[in-house]
């Protein structure tokens, strides 16, 4: 996958590229628009991270000059400012979307994970999720652990479901109440952690090998090895 | 519209202004009309005086040049019928039986020699002498049968009899009323006239001042590009429409000033946070787990704090300031309230609260999302962090007319008193809190923004009580007027 990161503050565009090639993409960085634009036509890239304060010119300007100039790729957007400018949400309808600062880079990876596929269908939806021993079944909505059927209310298979299709990778506070509740907070209290306890109490009974797992400082993580 | 002014327009200024004028003018118009009125009356008076003084004295001449024969009635009665066809202020129809003159003479024995005249000459004598007379002075005289006095001049012949000669005042009563009728009509076309004039040129002028009024008021927090109307005229209302408009340029300099510290403060210390986070999370993920990633971790938790702090203390600043912008859309709150209570509702049962909502129906309301979000999940986070357990939260959304009242209530032990008065302020927050203490004054906020109002207060039975009212649809009047008049405080 190849990645263009504009980004003008040297010490963030450091650690993304480090932590993005980590994640096994191939990024290229550019510190300005003009840069951004040659790289972004010679060579062809999969997706782009985009500050929106860039030093030469807007991040949205930038986007917009590209598309007209053929790049397709899908673009996450990057936003130090406050609020959430129309022109943004307008991009994030034609598909893009947008990260305000600071973020947690699993967030970040996740974003762009979907990004891509939402640029690339892979065919038919499954209507089965299995990881390890945990099975889903998306149709009838009930979930089962080693053929034990495990009773969830709707509000933790909808959680489940999330921890399935992400399996393996971390998943943080703000993206499980963005994906699973559809609200960019940050609550002052362990909201999220509470459905996640009882989540893992039906899920992790005794005796069997815990799944989920809790990264402190990062957020959670399915195991699906 | 019609409906809804036409109340207002009794109390309008241009109605009490054309009112109180009109009534000033009415006044001085009838005085005028008064003393005119007096003018005329006693100039009547003083031409039929002057008439009756002369025909008097000619009478008596001719009574006195006159044998004292047989021809003497005949003669003087002629005289005295002739004068009479001269009365002044006379109507022209009633020429031919004259009854508004009488001729009499009387002898020095009280009897009478001579009379012209309609009516009973006794009646009239009696009436005479019963009427103190000034000699040669014209005086009213009653005489029975007749409903208007008659004006009697007199003098004293040498034979020491006496002349009267008597002239009705029906006819200068007459001219008087006529007058009257006159003035009275022309005095109320006057003052109709005068009413509205001054009605609609006061309304003109004032309905251009209400229109700056409204307009005013329509530019709320956002809209601050829009001006209100002004004239083309350099009069006083033209230059009030000029002084607004050169305050809200003022404003929006201003606030566009805030905007521009408030985002660059953001921008400025967001870039080093992310670039902060994102090292300490590579080095999370570089030293595995164990001992040495404790710090880090509480490091991030406690970056992540500083962000939520950073963002809603500069939503609060520029709330306070009436800046904060918004990109509003259509929510449905109910449904929100549910999925917050969903969100919320394992955290408080796991303390031992219980939460008990109360909804209304569909609920939409037009605003910003992202806020609304955070308003909600801060008065959840409100009661989870000071309720102590076993109580109870209680969620109520209701209708209340054009605006949605959220009440947030608990039994618990309620707003201490010392922090009472200042519970919207920043950095206000209980013995036992660990937030930064912005809660309530970043729930104001947000309601602020929306033009709608918080009030906070302890229940009778014990416990605290959290309203936020919001407005249902924005861009009518009320709701940025109820936004306005917050902002006055």
């Amino acid at each position: 996958m190849r990645l263009l990161l504009v980004e003008d503050e040297l010490d963030i565009q450091d650690f993304l590229k480090r932590s993005l090639e980590e994640a096994g993409y191939q990024v290229e960085a550019a510190p300005d628009a003009k840069t951004a634009e040659r790289l972004a036509i010679d060579g062809a890239f999969d997706i782009l991270i985009v500050d929106l304060g860039l030093p030469d010119q807007d991040g949205i300007t930038l986007i917009l000059r590209l598309r007209q100039l053929g790049v397709r790729a899908p673009v996450l957007i990057l936003s130090a400012r406050r609020s959430v400018d129309d022109r943004v949400r307008g991009l994030e309808q034609g598909g893009d979307d947008y990260l305000t600062k600071p973020f947690a880079l699993a967030e970040l990876l996740a974003r762009l994970r979907n990004l891509l596929k939402r640029n690339n269908p892979a065919g038919n939806e499954a209507t089965r999720l299995r990881v390890l021993d945990l099975e889903l079944d998306l149709l009838r909505r009930e979930a089962s652990r080693s053929g034990q059927m495990l009773q969830l209310t709707p509000q933790e298979f909808v959680l489940l479901e999330y921890f399935c299709r992400n399996a393996g990778r971390v998943v943080t506070r703000s993206m499980i109440l963005d994906q699973v509740w559809g609200m960019r907070i940050q609550p002052e209290t362990n909201v999220v952690d509470v459905h996640i306890y009882r989540l893992r109490g039906k899920v992790d009974s005794a005796g069997q090998q815990p799944l989920i797992r809790t990264l402190r400082g990062v957020g959670y993580v399915l195991k699906d090895r | 519209m019609s409906s809804k002014t036409a109340s207002p327009k009794l109390h309008s200024a241009a109605w009490r202004i054309s009112f109180w004028a009109s009534l000033a003018f009415a006044f001085s118009a009838m005085l005028v009309f008064f003393f005119l009125q007096r003018f005329v009356e006693q100039d009547i008076q003083r031409r039929s005086d002057a008439w009756l003084s002369g025909e008097v004295e000619v009478l008596a001449d001719v009574a006195e040049r006159t044998p004292k024969d047989t021809l003497y009635g005949r003669v003087v009665g002629e005289v005295a019928e002739l004068a009479g066809r001269e009365v002044p202020n006379k109507l022209p129809s009633d020429n031919n039986s004259n009854d508004s003159v009488f001729f009499l003479q009387r002898g020095s024995d009280d009897s009478i020699q001579l009379w012209v005249g309609v009516g009973s000459s006794q009646n009239t004598l009696s009436a005479i002498l019963h009427t103190k007379t000034i000699s040669d002075q014209p005086t009213d005289v009653r005489v029975q049968g007749f409903a208007v006095p008659f004006r009697v001049a007199s003098i004293r012949l040498d034979d020491g009899s006496r002349i009267y000669l008597g002239l009705s005042e029906r006819d200068e009563l007459r001219v008087l009323r006529n007058l009257r009728i006159r003035f009275l009509l022309l005095w109320l076309l006057i003052v109709l006239f005068g009413f509205v004039i001054v009605f609609l040129t006061t309304r003109r002028m004032l309905s251009h001042v209400r229109r700056i009024t409204e307009s005013a008021s329509r530019i709320g927090h956002a809209d601050l590009n829009t001006r209100v109307p002004t004239t083309k005229r350099n009069d006083e209302v033209a230059q009030l429409g000029l002084t607004l408009n050169r305050m809200l340029d003022r404003i929006e300099s201003s606030m566009h000033q805030l905007h521009t510290i408030t985002d660059s403060l953001a921008h400025d210390l967001r870039s080093p946070l992310t670039a902060i986070r994102g090292k300490l999370e590579m080095s999370l993920s570089a030293s595995a787990h164990g001992e040495q990633a404790e710090p880090i971790v509480s490091a991030i938790e406690e970056l992540d704090r500083l962000t939520e702090f950073l963002n809603q203390s500069l939503d609060v600043a520029e709330a306070k300031a009436d800046a904060l912008r918004l990109t509003r859309t259509e929510i449905e709150l109910d449904e929100l309230l549910r999925v917050m209570t969903d969100l919320y509702e394992p955290s408080m049962a796991d303390k031992g609260l219980q939460i008990r909502l109360y909804n209304a129906d569909t609920v939409t309301i037009e605003a910003d999302a992202a806020l609304i979000h955070r308003m909600i999940a801060n008065l959840f986070d409100n009661e989870l962090k000071h309720l102590p357990a076993a109580s109870t939260v209680t969620i109520r959304l209701q209708l209340a007319g054009d605006s949605v009242s959220l009440v947030f209530e608990d039994n618990g032990p309620g707003f201490s008193p010392d922090v009472m008065p200042l519970l919207f302020e920043r950095r206000v927050r209980g013995r036992d809190s660990n937030g930064h203490g912005l809660g309530l004054a970043f729930i104001d906020a947000v309601a602020r923004a929306h033009g709608g109002a918080v009030t906070a207060c302890n229940r009778e039975k014990g416990g605290a009580q959290v309203t936020v009212m919001l407005p249902r649809v924005t861009g009518t009047n009320g709701g940025s007027l109820i936004g306005m008049v917050h902002a006055a405080h």
